[in-house]
């Protein structure tokens, strides 16, 4: 005989009596219908639990929070796991394009025709517009002490210049945004777009040293049009 | 035919998977698949709904396992927030889900224990008490499967769901249960047995993922 259905089998289990004479025979002898019947009849025995306790509301925005929220400095490096999203060309041309145009005006402010930074020392006391340095960091990766580049900030006429060289940043999809982490571990400002290769200039507002956004961070953002920070991080460093 | 509100459900609060309709077996399991790779590629939208379908399964396992609200409600939190950040590590299928969770919820709940342990000194006392381990091991797992089924009939289409509470939980006859909610006894029966393979099915597909 070929083996009982499963909905005859889940009746035996329910109630032998309901079953016919050609089941509840095969089922005593087929080892693998009586399996069968003993897992139902286990099933039917985890039946009988309480109705689910759902968490309180606050849990879901603490989770929400924490999902959006950065990976906090001191953690251990994000896993850099994206997937790559499948952008159109046309799209992303024009967020290249946007990310030029943003990269550019940030650069500008402040600096005046200032030469291209690879023109000058590595770590400068004086640069070429005669700012003074006042903090300066190497760059690492996050999950490795691979070099970087490095960061400086000058202080000119009451105004600071964020400066950063980095380098061998990779080539993931996307662009390359610099933030300021505060050494608190639970604040963050993006200052800007690393737009022309991997060197930046950006003018800061002094208080943010001051309160302790000295955590130089840049990573590698998707051009979805999300602001927040991707929570992949490519490159760090502390100015002090 | 009379539905009898039984037991009474909390509507969700979030998200659009309230089941109204009867739904196929297969829609269902597409259904938690395609959310499962919603999940995988990172959309946030798909975090929310499998928070708003299984956080109560994983906070009254941590619960259970923890005797402690407060316990309780910061495992539901790093199993979700972990869940997402190794979201990467699922692979969808119909089960993978909530199977997935619990395994999440196991160590969560294991590093709270250790923890406990360490906090009172009691450590050296855990672990020279051979066996104890397998001994919370067993009777978690007996926990996560009851609230998978709970879970399963939750989500049940009526009159299928209260049928089936009717039977497992209230004890009811089957010529019972045909009278309380106006339909014939084979119709009853039948519901049962579709039932009992559906939640059959549930298990050992989270049996087959959490291994
Ligand atoms: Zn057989």
């Amino acid at each position: 005989m070929s083996h009982a259905e499963p909905d005859q089998l889940a009746g035996l289990a329910l109630d032998p009596d309901d079953a016919s004479e050609a089941v509840r025979e095969h089922a005593q002898t087929c080892p693998e219908c009586a399996a069968l019947v003993a897992a139902f009849t286990g099933t039917r025995r985890r039946a009988g639990a309480d109705a689910l306790v759902a968490p309180p509301a606050h849990v879901r925005d603490r989770v929400l929070a924490d999902v959006r929220a950065p990976a906090p400095p001191t953690a251990p490096p994000p896993v850099v796991v994206r997937e790559r999203r499948g952008v159109p060309a046309w799209l992303a041309a024009v967020a290249a394009a946007l990310a030029l145009v943003a990269g550019i005006g940030l650069g500008r402010i402040g600096t005046g025709e200032t030469p291209a930074p690879e023109a000058s020392d590595p770590t400068p006391v004086e640069t070429d517009d005669g700012g003074e340095v006042v903090a300066a960091t190497a760059l690492t990766a996050l999950d490795s002490d691979a070099e970087r580049g490095e960061a400086s900030v000058t202080d000119r006429d009451d105004v600071i210049t964020l400066r950063v060289r980095a380098r061998d940043l990779g080539d993931e999809d996307g662009f390359h945004e610099v933030w300021l982490i505060n050494v608190d571990g639970k604040r963050m400002v993006g200052v800007g777009i690393l737009a022309d290769g991997d060197d930046g200039e950006f003018k800061v507002p002094r208080h943010l040293i001051d309160d302790g956004y000295r955590i130089v961070d840049i990573s590698v953002e998707p051009d979805d049009g999300d602001p927040t920070h991707s929570g992949v991080s490519l490159a760090r460093g502390e100015l002090a | 035919m009379t539905i009898i509100p039984f037991p009474a459900r909390s509507p969700r609060r979030y998200g659009d998977l309230v089941v109204t309709q009867p739904m196929a077996l297969e829609d269902e399991a597409d259904d938690v698949r395609s959310l499962a790779e919603r999940l995988v590629a990172g959309e946030e939208a798909a975090l929310e709904a499998v928070y708003d379908r299984w956080s109560p399964l994983v906070h009254t396992y941590a619960l259970r396992a923890l005797a402690d609200p407060h316990d309780a409600e910061d495992v539901t939190q790093q199993v979700f927030v972990a869940a997402w950040r190794s979201r990467h590590t699922l692979t969808p299928s119909p089960s993978a889900l909530p199977a997935w969770l619990i395994g999440i919820a196991r160590h969560k709940v294991a590093d709270v224990r250790a923890a406990r342990a360490r906090d009172a000194d009691r450590l050296a006392a855990v672990v020279s008490l051979p066996g104890a381990h397998e001994l919370h091991q067993s009777a978690d797992e007996d926990v996560a499967e009851q609230l998978v089924v709970r879970q399963a009939v939750d989500e049940m289409p009526d009159p299928r769901r209260t049928i089936l509470f009717l039977a497992f939980w209230e004890e009811h006859s089957h010529a019972e249960i045909a009278e309380r909610v106006g339909l014939p006894l084979g119709t009853v029966k039948s519901h049962l047995r579709r039932g009992l393979i559906t939640l059959h099915r549930q298990l050992e597909g989270v049996r087959h993922e959490s291994r």
